[in-house]
């Protein structure tokens, strides 16, 4: 149902017989349709990025690479899984007028500045994996509009992990750490808040920065409160960091620490070497009985194009997304007397908004505020600290439910 | 007659002194008041709430001066060559990462095969030697390629190009070895740590120390004891005269990115037993800081540089619970970056030259 939205800064138009209130894409004809795209597809949190890309990339092959007749030609843009990137990325990508809709991120730390970017130029945006509540609160800022996301909100993330760490666990006080990025703050902040409504005592809210290296004060103060649980959802440098050094503080030999789904990756087990064994991560259900019937034969694409098995667990909910933007853009396609393809701005944004269908990650039905995803909780546990072990379901292992 | 003339005058005088008050002058007191209301307020608070026992305060600063030690050891580089060029190295916490990486790929085969479980102090040597040539080689190549032709130059070019050759080491490195953060093996020490009075320090650490120690007691006896270090003073004192007396300016820069090298390659691999992690980017944070420190020591000064890595990384690892627990501040561990650059600015507020002043600023005044 379309939904009054405040305008991009661009005027209404009317071109090859398409009006849109936001503006109008014209691809001539035989000439590619352009989508864009930003992960981050450098540094220490690669994975995630390249997974959610790889998604997309099947999907169009999928489709035969091709939409309305038209070849596909997916622009990708490096957001560094930080705002500055995520700014950049934003930026370049707003500024490139064949951009018809744009799939990513992966992280809410760049998704926060990009979209409204995107949106202010009329572009609509499909996260993969950046979950963090506020992009799709109900109170949104009106720049967040244009944004729809295949990743469940971390609302129910940080519900069912505080209910794993009291229910399952048994902890009855727990620290949480947060890197200040809008992801690990609003989940810790989720997590905190259900775990002191089941009974649980939150005993304090630490902050690290992604790049420190010494966390053995910050440890160290954490030791002084004697935690049944330290809950960490922030990324690979510095969780291994964590991990690591809770090893050397005393203080901490009874105390389990748990991580977020930015850790669902190689490069984690590279990072935090031997201390990763029984590390527990709390992550979406990815087990092919929770994801979509389609899912098994996805994965084999998945293998067949890239030569190894997924290496991190959202190529399924990027998958999505490329199919909401791929159904979004043949629903509202027009050709023109010319011969060239007309696509509506405001129309293609209200067709992914109106996306209804049986994904590979499960049940896809977007609602006003842009969520698309069905959740499924879950609990992993790294087996091994051979980062050539990797694979979702072995190492780690699921272990809950 | 003269008692109403006083008045008079004390009043001029009083206006002149308030004339004479600026923006700034205000704006500075105001941050020593509000550092020290901080300071103190915090510690007083701190200390009456009783969350930390001794043993705990007696960890934050073996910490606090472990990370300093390797602040100090990659200051000592950046002061070094500031001596003697008057340039800042940027490339100098790259160097470091250079020397880690390379260490890197040692102590993993060592660690592979069981050697350095069974000779840790032969294996950590090992890893160290290979680290301080590849460091000492790199430093040397960026001082050919990157420096020597600035030398002569005046104006922005040197520190442009010093800031061009970091990024171009960490984009090298990164293209080479990815970017993933890659893990240091652990070491297997029977006992990994040491009583002392009671109390347990990680032998990691002690050794991380007392390699600051002698690498600055060594510099030292150089710098100030040998027919090299004269001459290093004299060139760092005036190049033009120092060629006139016969002295080889180019072996002496030579010899000094040599010493920052070594210093460099032996601060990285102690950095990543310490820390664990190396990745392309790694040498940034603790460049800034040691940048940072040497400028807190007095740049140009070798104690400084020791003194002022220690410094930084003591504030950074006692401060944010020695002050900002009593206050009521959540989450202060965010905030250590804030406390140490902090500290940075008071002492030069108060010590423009830094805590031992340039070494050569007083002579040269």
């Amino acid at each position: 149902m379309p939904i009054a939205l405040a305008a991009p800064s661009m005027a209404a138009q009317t071109l090859g017989g398409v009006t849109d209130e936001i503006g109008v894409i014209r691809v001539p004809k035989g000439a590619p349709i352009t989508i864009g795209g930003y992960w981050v597809i450098s540094g220490p949190d690669t994975a995630l990025g390249t997974d959610s890309m790889r998604g997309a990339k099947v999907a169009f092959a999928d489709h035969g690479n091709k939409i309305a007749g038209h070849p596909i030609n997916f622009v990708v843009e490096d957001d560094q899984c930080n705002a500055e990137g995520g700014q950049t990325a934003a930026t370049k990508l707003a500024s490139n007028p064949a951009i018809v809709i744009v799939l990513g991120p992966a992280c809410s730390s760049a998704a926060t500045p990009a979209a409204p970017i995107l949106w202010q130029a009329g572009i609509a945006d499909i996260g993969t994996a950046s979950s963090a509540p506020s992009l799709t609160a109900p109170d949104r800022k009106p720049g967040y509009d244009g944004f729809l996301r295949t990743i469940p909100s971390d609302l129910g993330q940080g519900k069912a992990d505080a209910n794993w760490l009291y229910n399952k666990l048994g902890a009855r006080s727990v620290v949480a750490v947060h890197d200040g990025s809008p992801y690990a703050q609003q989940l810790a902040a989720v997590m905190a808040k259900n775990f002191q409504e089941l009974g649980g005592k939150v005993l304090s809210t630490e902050a690290v920065a992604p790049t420190d290296v010494d966390m053995h004060p910050v440890l160290t103060r954490i030791a002084t409160e004697k935690p049944d649980a330290v809950y960490m959802p922030i990324f690979v440098a510095a969780a291994a960091q964590m991990l690591r050094q809770s090893k050397e503080v005393p203080g901490l030999e009874k105390t389990t620490f748990i991580g977020g789904g930015s850790l669902m990756a190689p490069e984690f087990i590279q990072a935090a070497g031997p201390s990763i064994v029984g590390f527990r991560i709390a992550y979406p259900d990815v087990s092919p009985s929770a994801m979509g019937k389609t899912y098994p034969k996805m994965v084999e694409e998945y293998k067949k194009m890239f030569g190894e098995a997924p290496i991190s667990g959202y190529h399924g909910n990027a998958y999505d997304a490329a199919v909401i933007a791929i159904n979004a853009i043949e629903k509202v396609a027009k050709t023109g007397p010319d011969g060239a393809t007309y696509i509506g701005k405001k129309a293609l944004r209200d067709a992914a908004f109106a996306s209804k269908f049986d994904g590979v990650s499960g049940p896809i039905a977007c609602g006003e505020h842009g969520d698309c995803a069905t959740f499924h909780p879950a609990v992993y546990e790294f087996t091994s600290s051979d980062p050539s072990t990797f694979k979702i379901g072995t190492n780690p292992k699921q272990i809950y439910p | 007659m003269s008692g109403a003339v006083l008045p008079a005058r004390q009043s001029m005088t009083l206006r002149q002194i308030l004339h004479r008050i600026t923006f700034v002058d205000v704006a500075l007191w105001s941050l020593r008041i509000l550092v020290l209301v901080v300071v103190i307020g915090g510690t007083i608070g701190t200390l009456i709430k009783s969350r930390y026992g001794s043993a705990q305060w007696v960890d934050f600063i073996v910490f606090g001066v472990t990370i300093g030690s390797i602040y100090a050891q990659v200051a000592l580089g950046y002061t070094m060559v500031y001596g003697v060029l008057r340039l800042i190295n940027f490339a100098h916490g790259d160097i470091m990462m250079t020397g880690a990486f390379a260490g890197y790929f040692v102590a993993t085969g060592y660690d592979r095969s069981g050697f350095l479980a069974s000779n840790p102090v032969t294996a950590i040597l090992i890893t160290m030697l290979v680290s301080v040539i590849v460091s000492t080689s790199i430093a040397l190549i960026v001082e050919r390629i990157a420096y020597r032709p600035f030398r002569h130059v005046r104006g922005f070019a040197p520190l442009i190009s010093a800031i061009g050759a970091s990024f171009f080491l960490e984009q090298t490195f990164r293209g080479l070895f990815g970017s993933s953060v890659k893990s240091y093996p652990d070491l297997h020490w029977v006992n990994p740590n040491l009583n002392v009075l009671g109390y347990n320090i990680p032998k990691m650490d002690l050794v991380v120390i007392g390699a600051a120690i002698v690498s600055m007691a060594v510099l030292y006896v150089v710098v100030n004891h040998t027919k090299m270090g004269t001459a290093i003073r004299a060139v760092s004192e005036d190049k033009e005269a120092a060629a006139l007396m016969g002295i080889d300016v180019n072996k002496v820069v030579i010899f000094t990115f040599t010493l920052g090298g070594v210093m460099a390659g032996i601060a990285g691999v102690l950095y990543a037993f310490v820390f664990k992690q190396v990745y392309f980017y790694m040498g940034f944070t603790p460049g800034v800081k040691a940048f940072g420190a040497a400028v807190l020591g007095g740049i140009g000064n070798v104690p400084g540089a020791m003194v002022g890595g220690i410094c930084l990384g003591l504030f950074e690892s006692v401060g944010p619970s020695l002050f900002f627990d009593g206050i009521g501040i959540t989450a202060p561990y965010q905030l250590r970056d804030l406390i140490a650059f902090t500290l940075l600015i008071m002492v030069l507020i108060f010590r423009p030259n830094g805590l031992f002043g340039e070494r050569l600023a007083k002579e040269r005044a």
